[in-house]
């Protein structure tokens, strides 16, 4: 727990942590914009980029859920999947609220 | 009011993961306002923690701010699809909501713009409460440590996915949603294997996006959005 001096006996002066902290936020913020940048420089979108940008959500979202199938535990697997047929029918917060039910209840119960 | 039924279930997720960064900025070494400093400029948790874990083993400087940069990568392309959304937004207005292109804001943004105008109002709310969010849930971290014994147990770390499926599944009925999302699937979980998180989004990602430009524009597009308003997600 004497953590507080990790940083320091690692060569981090506090001039150091603060130029991370404020390169490392305008680094980041220039990803945020980024995007946007190319896209206005472009003008007019051709229409292959027009369906590239149109399956970027899709494509992304897919990305950030996928590991749940193989880095989870079985309970988080059938979850997933059960809510992947709940979404067909069921409003959001409905899926969100069950699976996160489903998969803390497998967890109380050991499995 | 839409936008903070949007963001509830995702608070659920995203507060217990900044108050675990603050516990962690804090036994690591930083101060509170250190601590605070990195959630107020980057604001993206993966990357505020990958900083830490490096500079606790003495890596240089610069490979600290390259790692920061690669792993936000994937927000170019959030940015360069949601720049088509923001018709409506002034110039403080962009400049303000690209600098809280968090990954719940893009995918609500995204599905809100699927069914009706995306407004000034709807996005600036969302992203400026979980950016509040974001700063309390470090402050309160670092102040009182370990204050979550075991998010897991409440299967909180399951809200986030969860709530990203229920997102996309909302854009099923676009044309090239199953190469897209299929090709997407499968490379994800492979560099996931190879290279751990959070390089599976860029990569993962950007496969289903080079998908589409490959099989090119569909003819229906206009049919698409029609359906994505009946069936898109609530």
């Amino acid at each position: 727990m004497n953590g507080a001096e990790l940083l320091s006996e690692a060569g981090w002066s506090v001039g150091s942590i603060w130029l991370v902290i404020l390169v490392a936020g305008a680094l980041t913020y220039l990803t945020r914009f980024g995007g946007h940048i190319l896209i206005s420089l472009l003008g007019t979108i051709p229409p292959r980029a027009s369906a590239a940008l149109d399956a970027v959500p899709a494509a992304v979202m897919t990305a950030i859920v996928a590991p749940v199938l193989v880095s989870g535990d079985w309970p988080e697997r059938v979850a997933i999947v059960v809510c992947v047929i709940l979404s067909l029918r069921l409003p959001l917060i409905a899926v969100v609220v069950i699976g996160t039910a489903m998969v803390a209840g497998a967890r109380a119960l050991g499995w | 009011m839409a936008a903070i039924r949007a963001l509830a279930p995702v608070f659920l997720a995203v507060l217990p993961f900044g108050l675990v960064y603050g516990a962690v900025a804090v036994q690591e070494g930083l101060t509170v306002l250190q601590a605070l400093g990195f959630s107020a400029t980057i604001f993206a948790g993966a990357s505020q923690l990958a900083a830490l874990q490096l500079m606790g083993i003495g890596a240089p400087l610069w490979s600290v701010l390259l790692t920061v940069f690669a792993l936000n990568f994937r927000h170019v392309l959030y940015s360069a699809s949601l720049s088509r959304h923001l018709g409506t937004f002034s110039g403080p207005q962009k400049a303000l909501a690209f600098f809280l292109l968090v990954d719940p804001l893009f995918g609500a943004a995204e599905a809100r713009a699927a069914k009706r105008r995306l407004t000034p109002a709807f996005y600036l709310t969302y992203g400026i409460l979980m950016y509040l969010g974001w700063q309390l849930a470090t402050l309160a971290g670092a102040s009182f440590g370990e204050l979550i014994e075991d998010p897991e147990a409440f299967g909180l770390d399951f809200v986030l996915p969860v709530y990203f499926l229920g997102l996309v599944m909302g854009f099923r009925k676009r044309g090239l949603f199953y190469p897209v999302a299929g090709t997407s699937l499968a490379v994800s979980v492979v560099v996931y294997w190879l290279a751990g998180p959070p390089w599976h989004v860029s990569f993962g990602g950007l496969a289903g996006i080079a998908v589409a430009a490959v099989i090119g524009p569909q003819k229906r597009a206009d049919a698409a959005i029609g359906e994505d308003r009946a069936g898109g997600a609530a």
